[in-house]
């Protein structure tokens, strides 16, 4: 095997780290944006169950949370170990992502919130023209950090046998007894998505910023 | 704080009574025939017994053996690849038919998994790295050194149990490691003076790597090979066991071992 194939062996695992990471990231996004609204505006018994549901998803490692999906609860349903890992990461994403986004909805100002009710505008429309124009452009920052963070803790789903890229660098690395140019290579491929995708989501930034804010 | 801990437990105890509420009475080889195909899981990390060749296909000692037996059985396989330390758990989970993984036969596994004939027999070894001035005359005799294992495989239950709990060997001095390269990695770096592991794939490990020898070997943990099976299947193990005593009568094992370990 020369060293084109060896990579290639290992890069074709990006798919499947694509795949998880396409899936569990926007899934955590609409979740966790959807609990977070009901935490700040929803009351304080609904604050006070999110608060719980944040503390457990993120006080739950994931891998943890991922055999318990795939080994116990899907015995009867028939969840695949890809959908199993994409499922699990995709909820304790949520519980991060709800608290970036609650903080981004909670920097946005309540005399804002006041001053847009005092023009006649309902709540509901103060928080969708007022609030989240500018809590969008706050929590880009932090959840440029989120997906990063997914995309390397997509990797938590070798441990159900999912053929990402990790797991490839260990099979060449231990069928070919060449481990240190496997696990480089691994390293250089996470690398790169994980620069591509924060510098998308920092041009992301630039342009929705609003100009006269310094 | 203490809140949210007893919900993560009940959490676990909810997950684990769904397994239990779930168990079927059905033989899996009826629907193994049925189906015309078999899940098996390995860990593709192990030469000789399995790992990758060149093109990147699954080969080895089990790889090749578990072919004969689903060919004799008239069925397809369907290989999963797992990590050695999940295969148990996916198939006494129901994900997986049945595993072959250079199983050794261990108490702590038959509580969950059911075992087939055996179709090998192997040895453990100890591995030191060049620098490595010390004897090894007893097994016991590694006690007096830092230690590595992988975790999860049998030759870690015998340090654990005849070394770790007597108080032998101190639980600092044990480094238990994913796969058993990674082990020789730190053997090779110093971190560690000696590796048990399985003879067979710690010849092929030698053999790539001069700085390392063998220094002992002999039957301690390990012993006969086996195939995992779900628990209690004892239909899908009586056709297994049948096919595996054909297959040593007509010699084929005997021929694979040569094929693979004899290099």
């Amino acid at each position: 095997m020369n060293f084109g194939q060896f990579v290639s062996y290992i890069a074709q695992g990006t798919i499947y780290t694509v795949g998880v990471t396409l899936i569990s990231l926007p899934a955590g996004l609409v979740i966790g944006t959807v609990l977070a609204l009901l935490y700040v505006y929803g009351g304080k018994t609904a604050a006070r169950m999110l608060n719980l549901y944040s503390s457990i998803f993120r006080g739950i490692p994931p891998v943890v949370l991922l055999f318990i999906l795939f080994f116990a609860v899907s015995k009867g349903i028939n969840l695949s170990a890809f959908w199993a890992g994409s499922l699990s990461l995709g909820v304790v994403s949520s519980a991060y992502q709800m608290e970036i986004v609650r903080g981004a909805l909670l920097s946005v100002s309540g005399d804002q919130l006041m001053a847009a009710r005092a023009v006649g505008l309902s709540q509901l429309q103060s928080i969708r023209y007022v609030v989240i124009p500018q809590a969008i452009r706050l929590a880009i920052p932090p959840w440029s950090n989120e997906a990063a963070i997914i995309i390397k803790d997509s990797s938590l789903v070798y441990a159900l046998g999912v053929p990402e890229i990790l797991r490839r660098a260990q099979l060449i690395g231990a069928s070919s007894h060449k481990y240190l140019p496997a696990y480089i290579s691994a390293a250089v491929i996470y690398f790169l998505l994980v620069y591509i995708t924060t510098h998308l989501l920092t041009l992301l930034e630039k342009k929705l910023a609003i100009p006269s804010n310094p | 704080m203490r809140k949210h801990f007893l919900l993560v437990v009940a959490l676990v105890l909810a997950a684990a009574m769904l397994v239990g509420c779930t168990s079927e009475s059905s033989s899996l080889l009826t629907k193994i025939q049925e189906n015309k195909k078999v899940i098996v899981g390995t860990s593709a990390d192990y030469p000789p017994y399995e790992y990758l060749d060149e093109a990147g296909n699954k080969t080895g000692f089990d790889i090749d053996l578990m072919a004969e037996i689903a060919k004799r059985m008239g069925v397809e396989i369907e290989w999963v690849d797992m990590p050695f330390d999940s295969l148990v758990a996916a198939v006494s989970s129901g994900k997986l038919d049945m595993s072959i993984s250079c199983f050794n036969y261990d108490e702590e596994r038959d509580k969950t998994v059911d075992f087939s004939e055996a179709y090998y027999t192997t040895e453990d070894a100890f591995v030191v790295g060049s620098a490595f001035t010390g004897t090894i005359t007893v097994p016991e005799d590694v006690a007096n050194f830092k230690v590595g294992v992988q975790s999860g495989t049998v030759q870690d239950g015998w340090l654990t149990d005849n070394l770790v709990t007597p108080g032998l060997l101190p639980e600092a001095n044990l480094s238990r490691y994913e796969r058993v390269d990674q082990a020789a990695l730190d053997l090779a770096n110093g971190r560690i003076e000696v590796l048990m592991a399985d003879y067979v794939p710690v010849q092929a490990l030698v053999a790539q790597n001069p700085d390392l020898k063998v220094v002992f070997h002999a039957e301690l943990s390990t012993g006969p090979i086996n195939i995992v099976l779900p628990d209690g299947d004892v239909e899908l193990k009586a056709e297994i066991d049948r096919v595996i005593k054909e297959l040593q009568a007509e010699g084929f094992i005997d021929q694979l071992a040569v094929k693979y370990f004899s290099e």
